[in-house]
């Protein structure tokens, strides 16, 4: 393609499209950083700024609470669904078993069926085996995700039968063959998928809100949810907000890139 | 090789935490909920079937047919604006050279957040002495009550959905525009083509699969709109946001009934099944 000049009223549109969109943060964080009842935005930009609100919300025993349980429930299931469904779907992709192809598309099938639509019995379920506000009952029912299992086998399957045929020759255990040469072979994709998980059950919300019903295992989304601006001022509601969305801002800007590359790739969402 | 075709067992443990996995929370809950919808469950666990009951109900209730039109009005206002907003953005940044990688990264930042976070910030913004209502006052205007408004606070819902979503399908639809060769383009361009007739002759046709893609993922995500509703009018007012999933969620967890929770939740599936053959269909068609 020959390069064409910059065409500098679509740079313009582009720039003032960009600022709009992330403009709601800016204001979150302006009214985070007001000094609490003083006057800001919307009325007028505040006189001082003042690091008081985040403190504030960072010393509130529910606040760090929620934080944690946050943290352990998306960490918790980034390292089992990366380990199960890559150990499944290298069965899938380069074992043959009875029931193979039937288990596959079942679990492809149940795609189709949105979690909301089972949000009723799988609650039921969690419930009469005591699991409500327990992480167990917050964590586990989440960790049948069959968009993992298809895209790490989508993966696996292009990996060339060669390089397992050998290692079984030199007498690896499955075991050894999974850990030696599917694991570190799927990095990659690994990588990504954990971004994806992590970000999914970190701002996960309809699972938690029905399951954590303390404190104990309320997650941070749930948490927010709690704080209303009547008891509460809004610069501390914002500095809970704005604390609340450093994680994803972190894998945001340390795994910008890839993310772009990776939705575009495999069309995780 | 051979070794590998006769391997039942190992492949068979390698499965098997996922398959136990899917079993107990996916599949039995998917059939447990076509079997709660012909029964009377509530919370303390008792229930006896009452057949089709519940569907009748359902067809009775106008609690009901106001979700659904509410849920559908949602669709057809979120669904043309996110793919407005992500073909606009994702043409542009295909054009622009100039600072592309920072602009990207803006307009994708709000898709990396959550829904909750989302409902947060623009309640306020949206409120009385809230943002956008500040500078309308500055201007001699509003203020607007776009949540207490039943007919302003499904287009301000679908507002801070398309702006937390759109990244998603911007992305998509870059991706499908740099996999069309500049050189048609350049042919057109030769050959006298406006950049109107380029676009609608060359770019749309073969941006089709992408934007279909993107068209079913988003119909699908609006049918499951909750976070927002949740987080910025409960449903309000009058009802006018009461989304199928809210429905779900407020006759499973605040009346507890359970059994015509989950009708509502088959409903729920009965659509987004639809969704799916039809791109099924199409799917099939194109490759033919």
């Amino acid at each position: 393609m020959t390069r064409t000049r910059q065409r500098w009223p679509l740079v313009a549109l582009l720039g003032v499209l960009s600022v709009l969109t992330v403009s709601p943060f800016a204001a979150m964080l302006v009214v985070a950083l007001s000094p609490a009842g003083a006057p800001t935005l919307p009325a007028q930009w505040p006189d001082s700024l003042t690091l008081d609100n985040l403190t504030r919300v960072l010393s509130a025993s529910g606040f760090v609470g929620w934080t944690v349980n946050s943290l352990v429930y998306s960490v918790v299931s980034v390292v089992i669904i990366l380990l199960t469904a890559s150990m499944a779907g290298y069965a899938f992709a380069k074992k043959r078993f009875p029931g193979r192809q039937a288990m596959f598309w079942t679990f492809l099938a149940t795609m189709m069926v949105p979690f909301q639509a089972t949000l009723i019995p799988t609650f039921v379920l969690v419930n009469s085996l005591d699991g409500v506000d327990t992480f167990w009952g917050l964590i586990v029912p989440t960790l049948a995700n069959s968009q993992a299992v298809f895209l790490m086998r989508q993966f696996i399957m292009g990996l060339p039968d060669e390089l397992f045929d050998a290692a079984k020759v030199d007498g690896a255990s499955e075991l050894r063959v999974y850990w030696t040469i599917v694991v570190p072979l799927t990095r990659p994709v690994l990588a990504t998928l954990g971004v994806f998980v992590f970000l999914w059950h970190w701002n996960d919300f309809l699972w938690p809100l029905v399951v954590g019903q303390s404190d104990a295992t309320r997650t941070l989304t749930v948490g927010l949810t709690t704080l209303r601006t009547e008891e509460m001022q809004l610069s501390v509601l914002m500095a809970s907000a704005a604390i609340s969305v450093v994680p994803c801002l972190l894998v945001f800007f340390l795994l910008q890139r890839y993310l772009v590359n990776s939705i575009a790739m495999t069309g995780l969402k | 090789m051979r070794q590998r075709l006769r391997d039942p067992v190992t492949g068979l443990l390698f499965v098997l935490p996922v398959l136990v996995l899917f079993l107990i929370f996916r599949i039995f809950p998917a059939l447990g909920a076509a079997g709660m919808s012909l029964t009377n469950w509530n919370i303390g666990g008792e229930w006896s079937f009452v057949g089709a009951d519940n569907y009748a109900r359902l067809l009775d209730d106008t609690i009901f047919w106001t979700s659904l039109r509410v849920t559908l009005v949602y669709v057809a206002v979120y669904v043309p604006l996110t793919l407005l907003v992500s073909l606009g953005t994702a043409l542009l940044l295909n054009q622009v050279v100039f600072l592309r990688g920072l602009f990207r990264g803006m307009l994708f930042l709000p898709y990396v957040t959550s829904f909750v976070l989302a409902g947060v910030i623009w309640r306020w913004i949206y409120e009385f002495d809230g943002l956008i209502n500040g500078v309308l006052g500055k201007a001699g205007l509003g203020p607007v009550a776009f949540l207490e408004q039943s007919s302003l606070v499904l287009p301000a819902l679908a507002v801070v959905s398309a702006w937390k979503g759109f990244g998603y399908s911007m992305l998509i639809l870059l991706a499908g525009l740099k996999a069309i060769p500049g050189s048609y383009l350049e042919a057109a361009r030769v050959d006298g083509a406006s950049a109107w007739q380029r676009f609608r002759r060359i770019t749309l046709p073969l941006l089709k699969p992408a934007l279909f893609f993107v068209l079913v993922i988003e119909t699908i995500s609006a049918f499951q709109t909750f976070d927002t509703v949740y987080v910025m009018t409960g449903g309000g007012p009058a009802r006018a946001t009461y989304t199928l999933i809210y429905g779900i969620y407020d006759h499973g967890f605040r009346s507890f009934d359970f059994g015509y929770a989950a009708t509502w939740g088959m409903v729920l599936f009965a659509l987004v099944l639809i969704v799916s053959l039809i791109q099924r269909r199409f799917l099939d068609r194109g490759n033919t």
